[in-house]
């Protein structure tokens, strides 16, 4: 009751005295002036009033005191004794903070980063407002793409939109702007090298590739963001045609790219090879509805200046763009989604009878966001993955921090006895605990803000910052927020509760003799607790199996990847990705003319061995075809074979390092010819047993997938000239090491990659071949790469390194939270039965006995966790089937490994505070009480 | 950590501070005077251990304070009763009473044997 009053008057204490002065001097005029009227001198009214009070400034003090010091039972009182109780057992408390913090700190990064990147809405002055338009298509699924005519039609004819608005993506090429900053050898970052990963650099050519976000002229009207510098595109039908094409730049590529330099407004671009105007900078960080901060932003409807075969703006057809809309004030989402369909239902008739367009479909309207509904499956797989496994770390804290507190209570079995037998009621020391606990939990969670911060610190803005500037600038919000503490602040006084509502419970109910005898024949009433902890432990165990046997698999099945046999030389060669960017009116003829000039111009550079054209044997790139065999008639039409091929030149396996088994390789005058060399297992798929030169074989490209335009057997019958050596793809069950190589004719040299053979370290020759390409044609992009880096982007091996560095850091950290978990429980154990092992070394038990004993009996809860742990950890072997290269799901050197290593921690963490209990004297062990 | 000392005396000042308070608001030096008058000037209140009193019972919950104007204008805290001082009231007029009857048939039995 008078709790608050006394919390307040706590706070001012100042005038708290003032108050009480003036009450007792008003006292004293009144006994003064009762004397005087009675009849006594001033002096003497004065001095029998002072009197009568006696020693005012005793009386003062202890006034006070009763206003601010006597505190009864109340929060506060348990709160500093909670405060006393935690600094007198420094060590439990450091422990208790660290490991919750961890826990909580891991957690809630996670949340940051989940929120700052997945969970941002749409980048506009009204987010709340700010929607998706998408739609189901006749087939029930999800299509978020609508043709631009579709669009105007939307935009124009809806009306519960305040602003409809459009948006697609290009990556375009940037020339004529020279090497900024940025551009420089860095391109890798360093973080990601670290962690495996090697990066492609752009070498050669003044141009760059950028990415754009196409968008409609009204596009920041409606997201209401206007210019940093400048100003954003007119939602003006009435320009001039002759304006010149405009572009606006970001902020971040601004400063990256043009240092900030103030003069960029009214500046031209060439994007494509076409003069843009600078017409304004996007303010940094903003990326409106995309996922990432582009570099430029343009309009759709100049779209086809970088593209002029583009039929964006007038095929029907063309699915090009995603629509975002901001709701009209007071209109309700179903309202406008019935308004669209209704339009949906009149358009569809317009499309091309059989397109998908044209089936019947339904208008989807969802809550703004870059990502839209349909997250890619892998990225919610990940996302799910990850959530389980920071999950599981806060598990094991709270486990672990259950087991800590339990012990500890147990400790304190003869203070709670005391303080019942003294008149204490459960309740009463369920309350202390419980603000213990909470207490605890709440400096855990100004901890973990602090590591929270740290870890975001750490991963977050020191990796995206060493991204390569290619991936775009990911403007992740990460300073912790008002609603991220708010989370942070519920798990850690949930964590607190969690873990002090069962030993509180536990503790609260004592058994007043025994435990005032603290040293007893209680070992039964022990069991509860015993097993309990038992429990905490074997979770901790378990949990942590899964995730660090996930994190072996990962690791091993990452440098699998490159460790892996490849069938080909990789160190030496050097991968170069040849791009002749739109709108530079490349002719194909030319494309071919440049490509063999710059081929032979590399092969005459010093420590070039030789030149090549073709796709790398890693498979990127192979295309499939259905195979025929003995001219035209199917071996078996119900085993149909599919095959890989791709076009070689006739050096290709010489430059690559792939002898031949048999027969002969492409002779430099037979390129273009229908011949065909088979790799080993193709040779064994289709003439198992036999020599397949001279056999002939049919392949039909045409039905499956390939590129417009692109060179594909159309039901051709090859002759088998000869037969090479297996490489390794990329496919997890190694069916792509079946492939058919076909010769390259001499003028189709476009569209593939130019592989340089070198004596040396191919690095090294980078500077004189990007001199080469300059020289040769500036526009060009090129993309450098050895064979061995190019491994390391096979999408396998950068997401099974990826998870399987997450795992293990949080496979660790649970290791670690883990041992001092069981560290923690021995040493309570030993400290626990100091008199019985003083017992049993008086009747002659040897210290290994003792050791023995204690281990045993520690170690069974371990043994179940790791028995539990290991089904677990099957479990998620078999949800990560999909992503283990080369590493069978129940890979034993993981399982067995892991669980040997987990178990070697787990005894030390046991014996070392086992050890202390052999040192126990027994004439001191038996006196103890 | 309450610094109380549970004498009668305490009590009895408890007692008659919460009586003197159920007839209405009053500051210190007006208890001081009421209760010596109503008694006749049987009781003095010890004025130096008043304050103490009323701030105690006032943490107690059992009085309430507030600044006021006393009779010739000048700043005076008035105190009056709350309900758990009304309640308090009733319990330790109560107790007082089963004290002196106790008191009482003590004195009139050993009265009795004289």
């Amino acid at each position: 009751m008078g709790l608050i009053r006394r919390m307040r008057d706590l706070f001012r204490h100042e005038k708290l005295s003032a108050e009480l002065e003036e009450e007792l001097q008003f006292h004293l005029a009144m006994r003064e002036q009762l004397n005087a009227n009675e009849g006594m001198a001033p002096m003497e009214a004065r001095r029998d009033a002072m009197r009568r009070f006696g020693n005012v400034t005793r009386l003062k003090e202890m006034t006070r005191e009763i206003d601010l010091f006597t505190l009864p039972e109340t929060v506060w009182q348990d709160t500093r004794f909670a405060a006393r109780m935690l600094m007198k057992h420094p060590g439990f408390s450091a422990t208790a903070i660290v490991v919750l913090g961890l826990g909580i700190g891991v957690n809630t990064a996670l949340f940051t980063v989940y929120r700052a990147f997945l969970m941002r809405g749409i980048d506009a002055d009204h987010r709340a407002e700010m929607v998706n338009v998408d739609r189901t298509n006749y087939a029930g699924k999800f299509d978020p793409m609508f043709s631009y005519f579709d669009y105007e039609a939307f935009r124009d004819h809806v009306h519960s939109f305040s602003g409809l608005i459009a948006a697609t993506g290009d990556e375009v090429a940037l020339t004529g702007v020279g090497e900024g900053p940025s551009l420089g050898r860095s391109m890798g970052g360093t973080l990601a090298r670290v962690a495996g990963f090697n990066l492609p650099r752009i070498i050669g050519g003044g141009a760059e590739f950028v990415t754009t976000s196409i968008v409609s002229d009204n596009y920041f009207s409606v997201l209401g963001v206007g210019a940093w510098r400048g100003r954003v595109f007119e939602t003006n039908d009435a320009r001039a045609a002759s304006a010149p094409a405009e572009v606006l730049i970001s902020g971040n590529y601004w400063q990256r790219k043009f240092g900030g330099d103030p003069g960029i407004v009214g500046k031209t671009v060439k994007l494509n090879g076409v003069a843009f105007m600078v017409v304004g900078v996007t303010p940094k960080d903003f990326m409106g509805t995309n996922i990432n901060v582009p570099d430029f932003w343009m309009r759709l409807r100049e779209q086809v200046l970088l593209h002029p075969a583009s039929t964006l703006l007038k095929d029907r057809e063309n699915a090009c763009c995603r629509i975002y809309g901001r709701i009209a004030h007071g209109v309700h989402v179903s309202e406008a989604r019935a308004e669209m369909d209704l339009l949906a239902e009149q358009l569809r008739t317009q499309h091309a009878p059989h397109s998908d367009a044209s089936k019947p479909m339904s208008i989807q309207i969802s809550g703004g966001s870059p990502f839209g509904r349909d997250l890619d499956m892998n990225l919610k797989f990940a996302i799910a993955l990850i959530m389980c496994a920071v999950g599981m770390v806060l598990l094991i804290a709270c486990a672990n921090l259950a087991g800590l507190q339990l012990a500890r209570s147990a400790a304190r079995r003869k203070e709670m006895g005391v303080r019942a037998s003294l008149g204490a009621s459960r309740g009463r020391i369920f309350r202390q605990l419980l603000t213990e606990c909470a207490l605890l939990g709440l400096v855990a969670g100004g901890v973990s803000l602090l590591m929270t911060w740290g870890i975001l610190h750490v991963t977050v803005v020191a990796i995206s910052a060493t991204l390569p500037a290619e991936w775009g600038a990911f403007a992740l919000n990460v300073a912790p927020d008002m609603q991220i503490f708010a989370y942070v602040f519920v798990i850690s006084l949930a964590a607190g509760v969690l873990f002090g509502l069962t030993p509180a419970l536990e503790s609260s109910k004592p058994d007043l003799v025994s435990a005032l005898k603290e040293e007893g024949s209680h070992f039964a009433s022990l069991i509860g607790r015993h097993r309990m902890r038992g429990v905490f432990i074997a979770i901790q165990v378990a949990v942590c199996l899964v995730l660090m046997i996930a994190g072996g698999l990962l690791i091993r099945s990452s440098t699998r990847v490159l460790e892996m046999e490849t069938g080909y030389e990789t160190k030496h060669v050097l991968f170069l990705d040849l791009y002749f960017p739109d709108g530079f009116g490349y002719s194909h003829e030319r494309q071919v003319a440049e490509i063999r000039a710059l081929r032979e111009s590399i092969r005459s550079l010093p420590g070039v061995q030789n030149v090549t054209i073709g796709r790398p044997p890693d498979g990127g790139g192979f295309r499939s075809a259905t195979v025929a065999l003995d001219s035209g008639k199917f071996v078996d039409q119900a085993a149909q074979h599919s095959v890989f091929y791709t076009y070689v030149q006739s050096d290709y396996f010489e430059t690559l390092g792939m002898p031949m088994t048999l027969g002969v390789g492409f002779r430099h005058d037979q390129q273009g010819t229908q011949t065909a060399i088979l790799s080993e297992s193709a040779a064994k798929d289709f003439w198992p047993g036999r020599n397949p030169v001279g056999e002939k074989l049919v392949l039909d490209g045409s039905k499956q997938f390939h590129t417009a335009g692109e060179m594909t057997p159309v039901g051709a019958t090859y002759q088998v000239i000869g037969v090479v050596r297996d490489t390794r793809g990329v496919l997890l069950d190694g069916s792509d090491t079946s492939k058919v190589y076909l010769s390259l004719p001499p003028d189709r040299l476009e569209d593939r990659p130019l592989l340089v053979r070198t004596e040396g370290d191919p690095r090294l020759l980078s500077d004189d071949i990007s001199r080469v390409i300059r020289s040769e044609d500036s526009n060009m992009v090129v993309y450098s790469e050895t064979l061995d880096q190019k491994l390391t982007d096979s999408p396998q091996f950068v997401f099974s390194r990826c998870s399987a560095l997450f795992a293990s850091i949080l496979g660790v950290l649970g290791l670690t939270l883990a041992s001092v978990g069981i560290y923690g429980a021995v040493s309570y154990a030993v400290v626990r039965r100091t008199r019985e092992v003083g017992i049993r070394t008086a009747l002659g038990a040897t210290k290994r006995d003792v050791v023995r004993m204690i281990l045993t009996e520690n170690m069974r809860p371990v043994l179940v966790g790791l028995l539990f742990g290991f089904i677990g950890a099957a479990v998620a072997a078999y949800l990560l089937r999909a992503i283990l290269f080369g590493v069978r799901a129940l890979d034993p050197v993981s399982f067995l490994g892991v669980s040997a290593l987990f178990f070697a921690v787990a005894m030390l963490a046991a014996y070392v505070p086992a050890r202390r209990a052999t040192r126990v004297d027994p004439m001191v062990a038996l006196r103890y009480e | 950590m309450t610094k109380q000392r549970n004498d009668t005396l305490q009590g009895t000042l408890a007692l008659l501070v919460l009586k003197t308070l159920s007839q209405g608001p009053m500051h210190g030096w007006g208890i001081t005077l009421q209760i010596q008058e109503i008694s006749g000037e049987v009781l003095r209140v010890e004025e130096g251990s008043l304050y103490p009193a009323l701030h105690r019972m006032e943490q107690e919950g059992w009085i309430a304070a507030e600044w006021g104007l006393s009779e010739n204008n000048r700043r005076a805290r008035f105190y009056r009763l709350t309900a758990a001082g009304r309640k308090q009231l009733t319990t330790e007029e109560q107790n007082w009473k089963q004290l002196t009857e106790a008191v009482a048939r003590v004195l009139n039995f050993a009265g009795g044997r004289a």
